[in-house]
């Protein structure tokens, strides 16, 4: 259907002679619509694809219609490398990468030379000399934020359970360096992605001192976790991953919901979280025009699909030549975008959120709000 | 908690899946020579079903039965369908229709049912059993109950009774067995059903501790393949391989962590069919 819609676009632009201003922005995007990412995946996507209608429903970006074309990596490195390549050779002006940490990296020694790639994994921290920008905070923000939380709460000792593979070993990383700083302790067990039961990895390492458990399994196979932590009748709050701060993954686990979960997430999930207006504004205008397109509800997948979407917003109307990769770099740079949070990234810094653009959430009667203090 | 009881505990939950899946690939196995690739499925469609019909409202005394029906019909087809008109081919050309029927289904799966996991309450509840430091829920405690004594109870099935000793008469060898009065086509069809039942039976006991998708099928058939492997393929030791691999898999990620859990299977995989192919390299009657 894709290819189809492409393939029609692009022969209307070229029989009508007229016109390279009608042409359209062609917009790449990774994303795994199979496989296990698939939520990961979806989600985004689909917040892309719901910019792609309302822009083109209003006429287009100074008067030319942008075209999402999507490639499914599958969660694959091989396959993101590869869709990379392919939507580069259909003259993306941007891509954006829905993925996750190994497809991403092995995707960004393909951009030496632009196009301009986008991304909200937090597990990639992109170096400043290249063309890649993160719109999440990073891995060791949101670590941060847990260790923040914890002090705040006088706790300081944690049970880590982190998965074997990228993702678990960059969310190893920010924990060595995060915790140990702040005067944390942690044990720490590993979880194959494709294992069904962590009742032994928990076995292992609560105990009776343990307050606090976290997660950062991310993907459907984190309601493995959950569940183990049901079989064994815990008690203790259960922090979950940036990444399962979804309906998807509430749906599977709604059974078997800890006492207490809590998650890392973003303020803009909580909208009455951001203190600046015109954020919450564009954060709940979005909810009910996406709820209203889809039929579904946002949650913080698919709000970090629509920090993409602002992202290439703004840089189809504000980059002269989107084309010109090094010039769609400095504006990146050197111009704050307004998403669902500021993001800003610098000369110095492709990271375009902070430490304090994320809250320890918890959810509660259906929604995710900010986490009441640990007894 | 004690980490060793956990591991015990845990291992003989996955090993008594592991039982009821090697043992339905071992009755496909014994009547039609043809390693079902597609097995795993039945666990897969059993368990979307149950969690499908359970998230309508459906009780689990409906929603259950009707899963484990779905399993049943699914291999049923697959044997009526795939494998009968093909009954010539040769073994490995079936194993591939098998594995196509597989990827088949896993795409008809993510289109009716979505890619999302899902999962449904517990049917076993209530405080969980404290055993040694280890912790067993009670839909747990049912899952190895239950899937013990009916992996049991279908290997004494196929080894004492009359119909067990015609569905292996037409596994030894199916012209002689019709010759003799077994309606070869009707013991492959029992057997596949049987098999189908097993699947659909496991994914009712085992999801709701768990989650199931669209895409778990692959992976029940590789662990029920490397358990009736490990077994031998023969009813009997199959169960005992199935426990025996959980428990192994278990007793891994306890001592050496996660990361070492698939090597050491393998491992042991490849030296069992080592160990087997010996015995024709040295002009031994068994087979690999």
């Amino acid at each position: 259907m894709k290819i189809m819609k492409f393939a029609i676009l692009t022969l209307l632009a070229a029989s009508t002679g007229a016109a390279h201003a009608a042409d359209p922005f062609v917009v790449g995007i990774v994303a795994p619509t199979t496989g296990s990412l698939t939520t990961v995946g979806l989600r985004q996507l689909s917040a892309v694809q719901w910019w792609e209608k309302k822009v083109n429903a209003a006429g287009g970006i100074v008067g030319r219609p942008v075209l999402v074309v999507h490639c499914n990596d599958e969660g694959s490195p091989e396959k993101s490398a590869s869709c990379v390549r392919d939507l580069i050779s259909k003259g993306s002006v941007i891509l954006l990468n829905a993925s996750v940490t190994g497809p991403i990296r092995a995707a960004m020694p393909l951009l030496q030379n632009g196009p301009v790639m986008v991304t909200p994994s937090p597990n990639i921290v992109p170096s400043p000399a290249s063309y890649v920008f993160q719109t999440s905070p990073s891995d060791v923000d949101l670590t941060k934020s847990i260790a923040s939380f914890l002090k705040q709460n006088k706790l300081d000792r944690l049970a880590m359970l982190a998965s074997t593979d990228a993702s678990g070993e960059v969310g190893v990383a920010s924990a060595a360096e995060v915790f140990p700083k702040e005067g944390i302790k942690y044990d720490l067990a590993r979880i194959d992605l494709r294992a069904n039961d962590a009742s032994i990895q928990l076995a292992n390492i609560v105990k009776p001192e343990v307050k606090v458990v976290f997660s950062n399994y991310s993907g459907g196979g984190a309601a493995a976790v959950v569940k183990s932590y049901n079989n064994l009748s815990l008690a203790q709050p259960l922090i979950v991953s940036y990444a399962n701060i979804s309906d998807a993954f509430i749906n599977v686990i709604k059974n078997d919901l800890p006492t207490r979960l809590l998650g890392t997430g973003l303020k803009a999930v909580a909208p009455e979280m951001l203190d600046d207006p015109a954020r919450r504004k564009h954060v709940e205008d979005f909810m009910a025009s996406y709820k209203e397109m889809t039929k579904d509800n946002v949650d913080m997948l698919t709000l970090l699909g629509l920090t993409l979407a602002d992202t290439a917003d703004a840089v189809l109307r504000n980059v002269k030549d989107p084309r010109d990769a090094a010039s769609v770099r400095t504006y990146l740079e050197t111009n704050p975008v307004p998403s669902i949070q500021m993001l800003r990234w610098s000369k110095d810094r492709h990271v375009g959120m902070t430490a304090d653009d994320v809250s320890v959430l918890e959810y509660k009667k259906g929604k995710w709000v900010k986490a009441d203090p640990v007894q | 908690m004690n980490p060793l009881t956990q591991s015990l505990i845990s291992g003989l939950m996955s090993g008594a899946v592991y039982a009821l899946l090697a043992v339905g690939l071992v009755l496909a196995f014994h009547t039609t020579r043809v390693v079902n690739l597609a097995h795993g499925e039945s666990f897969a469609i059993g368990g979307l079903v149950a969690a499908t019909l359970a998230d309508a409202g459906l009780p689990a005394y409906v929603f259950a039965p009707v899963a484990i029906a779905a399993s049943v019909l699914f291999l049923l087809a697959v044997e009526r369908f795939l494998l009968r008109p093909r009954r010539s081919w040769p073994i490995g050309n079936l194993i591939l229709v098998t594995l196509a029927a597989a990827f088949l289904t896993r795409g008809v799966l993510q289109l009716a049912m979505g890619v999302d996991p899902l999962s449904f309450p517990r049917m076993f509840t209530g405080a969980p059993f404290r055993i040694a430091g280890g912790v067993l829920p009670p839909q747990g405690l049912a899952l190895i109950v239950i899937g013990v004594t009916t992996a049991v109870a279908v290997t004494l099935f196929l080894l004492f009774t009359p119909l067990g000793r015609k569905l292996r008469a037409v596994a030894e060898n199916p012209d002689a067995a019709e010759l003799l009065g077994v309606n070869v086509d009707r013991a492959r069809s029992l057997a596949f059903g049987i098999a189908g039942a097993l699947g659909g039976l496991s994914a009712v006991l085992l999801v709701p501790l768990v989650s199931v998708d669209y895409q778990a099928g692959l992976g029940m058939t590789l662990r029920g393949f490397i358990a009736a492997a490990l077994g031998g393929m023969a009813p009997a030791t199959v169960i005992l391989a199935g426990l025996g691999l959980g428990l192994s898999e278990a007793l891994v990620t306890n001592y050496a962590g996660a990361l070492a859990q698939d090597p050491i299977v393998f491992i042991a995989l490849i030296a069992v069919a080592v160990w087997q192919s010996r015995k024709i390299a040295f002009g031994g009657t068994g087979r690999a």
